[in-house]
């Protein structure tokens, strides 16, 4: 039998745990939301982007294909959200609707609550610009210019102040491992991973709020594929938020966040928590997840 | 053969619009190439069928001596000649006369027939075009001035000397030899009763009308020389005028001869625009699906079948337009030959003409033919493991310019430059459709200010000096006539500007202008090389003469003119067109060294806002039948230019629109190109956060720097050009040098509307970036 100590003890851990997946299934507390962070303790969050019933529709031949259905999501700020699922589930179209890229058959999608999802193709493209970063699995780096200029063309369009902009892109270039001689050179006289990291670099130049990566070592192998998960893994310890689309677990190990679409819906998502290397144990939570999950 | 076609097809599919592009540049080609060889080729038959059909003459002489003795003398000496094949000798009236004319006024020593025998001389008949034989007295005209003032039914008034007689237009003839003012002689054909009352009149004389067929009509010129001294050997006195073969079939088709010089250098130049537009065309195709290629090679084509289908490709469209644009030149003709009968006088009927319209196709045919299989080539060098693996590298990594890192200019500026570097194929094409429009508004605006606004230039260059007025008088009362002139206030100036036939010992007959002192000449730009004669032992000739026998400044010629002989050096060069190109200079003291001058002419020029008719009123009321002959000479100038400046006008604003259609077509052509070529590159600046706005001005701005250069160049270098370019366009009618003005602020502006017209067409043929997505890129599509 526990004593009245142990039984208040057991009812304020208990309090406490019910009072955090309150906390977590009611997240719009100002947009902002408690977690933990990566040494354990609570930090509030905010929300970058929010989806309401956001739905996505082709027509194929005259045949509608619904391809995502009713999706509400939100996704914070320093997480490095990752979205699986097999092929066909919709992977994509999310990260092209979340980006600005595509607009949504219907359905919201707000970025720190202005909505974004009815904006006209320029100011997508304005809105792009200022707040996200690409970094695409078939890397498209403009092959008429040198790396440096990939960056810079970036980089212009947002900030004026060059000299400082090309000090940014250096210091880029530096911690993603990129010597002053490859930036001179032009993307075709590149191995796959010095463009990935010159494409990661060329994501980052307007300090980005939010990093959108599709599958971004699909075309690498797997010694440069795991450079370039180490430079977005840096990323995001830095306090980047990123969004991936992958289909390697590898990969998905990245991340602290993983979504699981099925036929157009979240079935499922699995918390990590932040990334340590050679951890067994957030491997077979993955594991065990995409297992649940039917991968 | 039938792979090939199958891919010529494919690739047709694929390239639906340069197709269009393409076609509607050769139909352009075809139509005016097929219109240029209309005029050169059968429109010049014309006058040989005409010529034929009429049993006309080669050589005409018509002398005011109407004696027994002439006659027999002329039979005699043509009788005489090996070249005679035959002749007619006619009695008529020869008279200068002057009726208004399209505005102006037509001046000209007038040979003057009765009806009947006019048109049933065995030698150069006239034949009837128009008539109303329910007038019974009445003038015929001849065909080139018909118009809505001279009419079947309408009088005309026809001044001779100071008597003026109003006929009634009976009908409209063709003459070949004499149907028009510059044949050198003009005919009128009167109804027996008009004639007996002319004759009467005493205000035309008598002459003798020598009509010779030559058995080689290319002797013509000499013959004319040598029956034209023969007359002035029996009789100095004579009057005479004369032309020939040679003289009358080039000066009735020099407005032809313009006309079809214009197209022919417009379908050549649209032509070249085409060709560098299917080379870029297949070099960018090359480009672009060298991974397709590789392919097809790969499973077994020859780098021969896919030359073939290339070529099958473009000349399938080539061949299909050029047919098209040849057939669509007949919608034309009726219009051009109305504008060319109203030049040459001479009625033509249109009619289908299969060896035109062969050579058009061979011409564009080959020329593609040629252009493809040189762009072509370039297949061989495909290896299907590199082309299926990358590609072949195209892009020089070795120079990248306008980095970005470094240059001061704007973002959008620094990637359209960089665009407009690495683009050489496009520049390329821009700079050779440039410089030919340029060279179109240079000539445009050359011909606006010195055609259209002002003949003035113009008619210097075709006929030299120019004044308000001419008035010729008998020579014995000249020193009363320059008294009189001389306390006249209306007078500004006037100097002796006299014209006679004089001939060339060895050579052939030239018009002598006499003056007592050349520096008195408004257009001194008369000598193109040496100086004016100034003393009587000196002669200048035209240049185009001096070139065609040799002769050089400093060379000493013979030339006779009333029975004498004698010796002249050459002091200098002139060109005047008027009569193509056989003219001299000589001071009155040089010409009387061979004979006297019966009459004189002086060229006045009158003080601003005097009335010339009545200035002539004046002059005829003072001196009677002293006169000779009055012209206003602007009028007279007035009439013939109507009909220049108009076909100018058509001609300059044919160029302008077509240049702007041409301009229009290749820079489409570029951008659909280029949005193909950059297709992915504009997807991922998209999804970078570039807008559709400035990746239209970027695209726009990057064909810019080749449009603003070559259309700078183009300007210069064809403003430069264009006086010695219609020099040597008008070399055939004596024209060695042009001197005309080109208006710097016409093609200033013409050439900034050309720069602001392509930046607007490519910003508006680039608003289908619109279109791309950038999702496209993440689907990978």
């Amino acid at each position: 039998m526990a004593s009245t100590q142990e039984l208040t003890a057991i009812f304020l851990k208990e309090f406490l745990r019910i009072f955090k997946a309150c906390l977590k299934t009611f997240k719009n507390w100002n947009g902002k939301i408690e977690c933990e962070n990566e040494k354990g303790g609570l930090q509030m969050r905010e929300v970058l982007l929010k989806t309401e019933q956001l739905s996505k529709s082709f027509s194929n031949g005259g045949v509608l294909q619904h391809v995502l259905k009713n999706i509400d999501l939100e996704l914070y700020e320093g997480d490095f959200t990752v979205i699986m699922g097999a092929s066909g589930a919709g992977k994509s179209t999310l990260l092209y609707a979340l980006s600005g890229m595509d607009t949504p058959t219907l359905g919201t999608i707000t970025f720190h609550g202005q909505v974004i999802s009815d904006m006209s193709p320029d100011a997508l493209a304005v809105f792009r610009r200022r707040h996200c970063g690409f970094v695409f699995q078939q890397i498209y780096l403009l092959d008429g210019m040198s790396i440096m200029d990939n960056v810079l063309a970036a980089g212009l369009l947002v900030s004026q102040e060059k000299k400082a902009l090309v000090g940014r892109a250096e210091e880029l270039f530096k911690a993603v491992g990129i010597s002053q001689e490859i930036q001179k050179k032009f993307p075709p006289q590149l191995s796959g991973g010095e463009a990935q990291r010159a494409g990661i670099v060329r994501a980052l130049i307007n300090a980005p709020e939010i990093l959108f990566a599709d599958e971004p070592t699909g075309m690498l192998n797997s010694k440069t594929g795991l450079e370039v998960l180490d430079t977005l893994t840096r990323c995001n310890g830095r306090g980047q938020s990123i969004v991936m689309v992958t289909h390697d677990m590898r990969s998905a190990r990245r991340g602290n966040r993983i979504l699981y679409l099925k036929d157009g819906a979240i079935l499922g998502e699995c918390h990590l928590g932040a990334y340590v290397h050679n951890d067994q144990e957030r491997h077979r939570k993955l594991a065990g997840f995409l297992e649940e999950m039917g991968w | 053969m039938s792979r090939s076609v199958l891919l010529a097809r494919a690739n047709l599919r694929k390239a639906r619009g340069q197709a269009a592009v393409i076609v509607v540049l050769i139909l352009l080609a075809a139509l005016l190439l097929n219109l240029w060889l209309w005029l050169s080729m059968d429109y010049r038959q014309n006058f040989e069928r005409c010529h034929d059909r009429l049993h006309a003459q080669h050589v005409t002489l018509a002398v005011d001596n109407v004696s027994g003795e002439m006659r027999e003398h002329l039979i005699e000496t043509m009788e005489g000649d090996e070249h005679t094949d035959a002749y007619t000798l006619d009695s008529v009236l020869q008279a200068a006369g002057v009726f208004a004319h399209n505005g102006g006024e037509v001046n000209h020593d007038f040979i003057i027939l009765q009806q009947q025998e006019a048109f049933s001389r065995t030698i150069g008949r006239a034949e009837v075009v128009e008539e109303d034989s329910r007038i019974k007295s009445g003038v015929y005209m001849p065909v080139l001035y018909q118009s809505d003032e001279i009419a079947v039914g309408k009088t005309v008034t026809i001044s001779f000397g100071s008597i003026s007689r109003t006929y009634t237009v009976r009908g409209f003839f063709n003459s070949v030899m004499a149907g028009s003012h510059n044949c050198g002689l003009c005919e009128l054909i009167l109804t027996p009763d008009l004639y007996e009352e002319l004759k009467g009149s005493g205000c035309a004389t008598g002459a003798t009308l020598c009509s010779v067929r030559l058995t080689d009509r290319e002797e013509a010129e000499d013959y004319e020389t040598m029956l034209k001294n023969a007359a002035a050997a029996k009789d100095p006195a004579a009057f005479a005028a004369s032309n020939s073969y040679a003289l009358v079939s080039r000066s009735r088709y020099i407005s032809q001869m313009i006309c079809s010089g214009i197209m022919s250098a417009m379908a050549f130049f649209i032509l070249l625009i085409a060709l560098v537009v299917i080379v870029s065309n297949i070099m960018n195709f090359i480009q672009e699906d060298m991974r397709n290629l590789g392919a097809l090679k790969a499973v077994g084509y020859t780098s021969r079948q896919l030359v073939a289908a290339f070529l099958l490709q473009f000349e399938g469209i080539t061949l299909a337009a050029a047919a098209a644009g040849a057939a669509l030149s007949y919608g034309l003709f009726p219009y051009v030959n109305k504008m060319m009968v109203s030049q040459t006088g001479i009625p033509y009927e249109v009619h289908f003409l299969p060896l035109p319209l062969l050579i058009t196709l061979f011409i564009l045919g080959g020329a593609v033919a040629a252009a493809v299989w040189l762009a072509a080539r370039r297949v061989r060098d495909i290896e299907p493991i590199v082309a299926l693996r990358q590609g072949m590298q195209t892009h020089n990594f070795v120079h990248n310019y306008v980095a970005l890192e470094r240059t001061r200019t704007p973002l959008s500026l620094a990637l359209a430059l960089k665009t407009a570097i690495a683009g050489w194929k496009y520049n390329v094409t821009i700079g050779v459709t440039m410089m030919v429009l340029t060279l179109v508004v240079v000539f445009s605006g050359m011909m606006l200010e010195n055609v259209i606004v002002d003949m003035t230039p113009f008619l210097s260059l075709v006929v030299g000096e120019t004044a308000d007025s001419s008035v010729g008088i008998q020579a014995e009362c000249e020193e009363e006539f320059l008294r009189v002139m001389g306390e006249e206030p209306q007078v500004e100036s006037l100097y002796l500007f006299h014209m006679r036939a004089v001939s060339h010992v060895g050579g052939l007959e030239l018009v002598a202008t006499i003056c007592d002192d050349f520096s008195e000449l408004k257009y001194q730009q008369l000598i193109v090389e040496g100086r004016f004669p100034k003393f009587e032992n000196e002669i200048a000739v035209a240049v185009k003469y001096a070139g065609e026998h040799r002769l050089k400044v400093g060379d000493e010629i013979t030339m006779t003119a009333g029975g004498k002989e004698a010796d002249f050096i050459i002091c200098g060069f002139t060109q005047i067109s008027n009569n193509l190109g056989k003219d001299c200079l000589l001071t009155r003291g040089g010409y009387g060294r061979m004979g006297e001058l019966q009459t004189v002419s002086y060229y006045i020029d009158l003080v601003q806002g005097a009335d010339v008719d009545a200035f002539h009123k004046e002059v005829k009321e003072r001196f009677g039948r002293d006169v000779v002959g009055v012209t206003d000479i602007k009028k007279a100038f007035d009439g013939a230019g109507a009909v220049y400046v108009s076909l100018m006008r058509v001609i300059v604003i044919s160029a302008l629109v077509l240049s702007l259609v041409i301009i229009t077509f290749v820079l489409y052509l570029l951008v659909r190109t280029i949005l193909n070529h950059k297709r992915r590159d504009y997807g991922i600046m998209k999804a970078l956060g570039y807008t559709t706005g400035q990746l239209v001005l970027q695209t726009a701005a990057g064909l810019m720097p080749a449009v603003v250069v070559s259309t700078v160049v183009g300007l210069v270098v064809n403003m430069w050009l264009i006086n010695p370019l219609t020099a040597a366009f008008l070399r055939g009618i004596g024209i060695v040098k042009c001197s005309f003005a080109v208006p710097v602020g016409f093609v200033a502006a013409a050439g900034a509307g050309i720069m602001v017209f392509a930046f607007a067409a490519a910003c508006l043929m680039s608003l289908k970036i619109r279109k791309i997505a950038p999702r496209s890129l993440l689907a990978g599509e």
